[in-house]
């Protein structure tokens, strides 16, 4: 016997596999039996659209981690301070000119001194370090109020760069060579210092964020009614626009990523920066520019999914919490997978959806299924549905 | 028991355009506090607080901090009270118990003279701190406390906190009433929670009010709905609701909690089928805005028409000198429109209330420093008092340690001429909101008088 379950154990594994999950099709057969079709296509519509914000949430996490090995605590905070500086641009009527050339100046100061704060002397580099300050602060002030989004994408951008580039500078780069989990430990110190900085900044009261809306009425776009499929379906199915938008954002960001990663220079050198930062030095990589403009990169896309989320259902620190919710989708795409995050937001939004369908009494669908979920696909798949198999050899 | 108080609230409408100009006048303090038999010249009177100020309830509390500053400002600038000079102590929990025992121990060991009376936000504070209050012989004042932390887990041992708000239990058996007495408004009813699930949005849930409910003819679906504040989309949760039968979808959630129930239902085209309501949160001012995102096909707001709890006075009821009052320390003190919410005024309330409190205490004992905790909790108990002449009232005899008063309220948009509430965006009145968008101007008016609510713990 022994020996039979050692000669087929490979396959003996994938049948057990395929038992279970047949078993969980035929529970989710029956719980979904007696309910309308159209609530289960509405449940699935609604999963994949939340996915693809946690998609872009947990591709900013699986940046970094796939360029410097760290698991970023603080991304949740970099998202809330992303949507308030957009939102500083947006909803106030009069900029100051001096605050946005002060984060101009700020901005284009921790860029041209990424390498070093020398080359600042370089006549150059400072020539091209004002004309930057300047474009920006006209970009940031040009117009009144009618050129508000102009004013808010270059205002959080800019301050998104500051921010990856400051944390980046004062915080990881002293511990380049240091253990991974010292740096880990280092994000939460600056989850930490952001949550302070949004208090003293913004203070603690709701923002309203209103970028989803019909530029005629001034309100939310009206929602997609699904009528042709009324009689079919047996219910009205709706889809909402905002979340399209920020779905179509997500793949627009995870294409553009995919393609950096595997076809530029820099997507390269940060790939080979994550295996090993003293090697990749040691062949001539700017460890600490490659590093700096990943920060950077992470803090852009946490600033797109914090106003995306703002815009959705507010800004507040709440939005913090949605990284927290996240964490299960980058383990389950992969820790270093771009298209994994992807998936895994994808998975765990309808997972979460489905749970709350079938269970939402008792919170089944954010506290208990999409963890089931990891557990068992990190059973199969210890690295995530995509991650790198990692082989050591002695 | 509905009789529409469109009189009063049309009055108190007219008052917002009044304010500023009224502003002009420094009014009297409104509050009748008792005469001061001790000169405390000299002296200090400190106001302890802490609470989740930076976490998930930051949105509403932060203005408490603002509330107490002025209140200090106020009366410092005046002499004092009975000559003894106000200040604040205060610490930021994040929403954290670990944080909030952490102060607590902090206040209890740097204060332990002074901290006769602490002023907490959260229900969750309250059931940490609740044993160690009365062993410490703190009292503690908060807005709206649990059933637990107020009256222990059997729900009948009364302790050392006390809530100027009715229990939330209470406050939807209070809600059952009213609509099994407006069958017009509300035919056969049937109430689905879609709710928060920490203990605040749990309150409510329980069996014995869902009990209550039903012996008034007010069905409760047996299954509450939960979402948390950072989802997105709960068109499964409402949907659940809508098709377990409710008609009615009760919640007790603040801020986005209420708008993103309200937009959901105009996303779905039931608006008008299904009516919303919830506890005294979701009348706030952050409810009445955030609501706007989503207009109604008549153009108005999606939470316009919004039922809910007003046990205290509110900022339109402008023609109370309480709410005159706080109004006027609000514009003089240039606070922004975001922190005109429940939170300053009822924080500016509860200052009043500590203030009377010390008066009443140090009369009879003598001295500031001779003030216990003991002695303060005898003057709680002993207390009848309207809290700044009329803004709530504080009542905690035979062993009360919740408000008993409570009314209904609905949530509107005042009209072009101040007169009433708008009927759609033509006659809405509109404002500026400093970005190039309009805003409409969110008003409270008060359905019912103000009632006793049913007592539902420890059923």
């Amino acid at each position: 016997m022994e020996e039979f379950f050692n000669r087929y154990k490979k396959e003996l594994t994938w049948l057990f596999y395929a038992i279970a999950t047949a078993l969980v099709l035929l529970f989710l057969r029956e719980q979904l039996a007696d309910k309308k079709a159209s609530r289960i296509v509405q449940t699935l519509i609604s999963g994949i659209l939340v996915g693809g914000i946690y998609g872009l949430v947990a591709l900013g996490i699986v940046v970094i981690n796939k360029a410097s090995g760290v698991f970023n605590f603080a991304h949740g905070w970099m998202m809330v301070v992303g949507g308030m500086i957009f939102w500083s641009f947006f909803a106030v009527a009069e900029i100051s000119v001096p605050g946005a050339a002060l984060l101009s100046t700020a901005t284009m100061f921790m860029v041209m001194t990424a390498v070093s704060v020398r080359s600042l002397l370089e006549p150059r580099n400072l020539l091209i370090a004002a004309g930057g300050v300047l474009a920006l602060t006209i970009l940031m002030t040009v117009g009144g109020i009618e050129l508000k989004w102009l004013h808010a994408i270059v205002g959080a951008f800019a301050g998104a760069i500051l921010i990856g580039l400051v944390v980046e500078r004062f915080t990881i780069r002293p511990l380049i060579g240091q253990p991974i989990f010292t740096a880990v430990l280092m994000t939460l110190a600056i989850a930490e210092v952001l949550h302070g900085v949004t208090q003293i900044a913004w203070g603690t009261v709701e923002l309203n964020l209103p970028i989803f809306v019909n530029p005629e009425t001034n309100r939310r776009f009206s929602v997609i009614r699904l009528d042709g499929l009324k009689d079919m379906l047996g219910g009205v199915t709706i889809i909402r626009v905002e979340l399209v938008i920020a779905f179509v954002l997500a793949i627009v960001a995870f294409v553009g990523f995919i393609a950096f990663f595997r076809y530029t220079s820099v997507g390269l050198a940060m790939r080979a920066t994550s295996e090993d930062q003293q090697l990749a030095q040691s062949v001539g990589l700017r460890v600490r520019v490659i590093l700096a403009i990943t920060w950077a990169v992470a803090a852009i896309l946490a600033s797109i999914a914090g106003v995306l989320q703002g815009g959705a259902v507010g800004l507040s620190l709440n939005i913090s919490f949605v990284a927290l919710r996240v964490f299960p989708a980058v383990l389950l795409g992969g820790l270093e997978s771009i298209g994994g995050a992807f998936i895994g937001g994808i998975i765990i939004g309808i997972v979460e959806q489905f749970g709350t369908f079938l269970n939402s009494s008792q919170q089944v669908g954010t506290d208990l299924a999409p963890y089931v979920v990891l557990m068992l696909v990190l059973v199969v798949r210890p690295d995530g549905l995509f991650g790198e198999k990692r082989i050591e050899r002695i | 028991m509905k009789r529409i108080c469109f009189l009063f609230s049309l009055l108190a409408m007219t008052s917002i355009i009044a304010a500023p100009a009224m502003a002009q006048d420094m009014m009297d303090y409104p509050s009748e506090l008792s005469e001061c038999a001790v000169d405390l010249t000299g002296e200090t009177l400190t106001i302890f607080h802490f609470g989740d100020l930076s976490g998930p309830y930051a949105f509403i509390t932060q203005p408490v901090v603002s509330a107490v500053t002025d209140a200090v400002h106020y009366w410092n600038g005046r002499g004092g009270v009975c000559g003894a000079m106000l200040q604040q102590i205060y610490e930021d929990t994040g929403g954290s118990r670990e944080a909030a025992q952490s102060a607590y121990d902090r206040f209890t060991s740097a204060y332990k003279d002074e901290l006769d009376l602490l002023l907490l936000y959260s229900s969750d504070d309250g059931e940490l701190l609740r044993e160690q209050l009365a062993e410490d012989e703190i009292v503690s004042f908060i807005s709206a406390g649990s059933i637990e932390s107020l009256y222990g887990e059997d729900g009948m041992t009364p302790g050392w906190l006390y809530a100027s708000n009715p229990l939330y239990i209470n406050q939807f058996g209070f809600f059952c009433q009213f609509v099994a007495a407006s069958p017009e408004i509300f035919p056969d009813p049937v109430i689905g929670f879609v709710t928060w699930p920490n203990a605040f949005g749990r309150a409510g849930t329980e069996p014995s009010a869902r009990a209550y409910c039903a012996e008034l003819g007010v069905d409760v679906l047996e299954e509450p709905q939960f979402f948390l504040p950072t989802d997105t989309d709960i068109l499964t949760q409402v949907q659940n609701a809508i098709d377990g039968g409710a008609n009615i979808i009760y919640t007790n959630t603040l801020a986005t909690g209420p708008a993103l129930i309200a937009g959901t239902l105009v996303d779905l085209g039931m608006e008008d089928e299904i009516r919303l309501a919830g506890v005294n949160w979701v009348m706030d001012t952050t409810v009445g805005i955030l609501g706007q995102r989503v207009l109604k096909p008549n153009g108005l707001p999606s939470v316009d028409g919004m039922f809910g709890s007003m046990p205290f006075l509110w900022w339109t009821e402008l023609t109370s000198p309480a709410v005159q009052f706080v109004y006027q320390q609000f514009t003089l003190n240039e606070r922004s429109p975001a922190e005109q919410n429940i939170a300053y005024l009822v924080a500016w309330g509860a200052v009043d209330s500590i203030i009377e409190t010390f008066i009443r205490t140090v009369n009879r004992v003598g001295s500031l420093d001779a003030v216990t905790g003991a002695d303060i909790r005898e003057t709680v108990e002993a207390m009848d008092y309207e809290i700044l002449g009329g803004l709530m009232r504080h009542r905690f005899e035979e062993g009360m340690r919740d408000a008993t008063m409570n009314r209904i309220a609905v949530l509107k948009y005042a009209n072009t001429t101040m007169s009433g509430a708008a009927t759609g965006p033509d006659d809405a009145l509109l404002i500026d909101d400093g970005a190039g968008g309009k805003l409409f101007v969110p008003i409270v008016v008060p359905l019912t008088d103000f009632m006793p609510v049913p007592q539902l713990r420890g059923q």
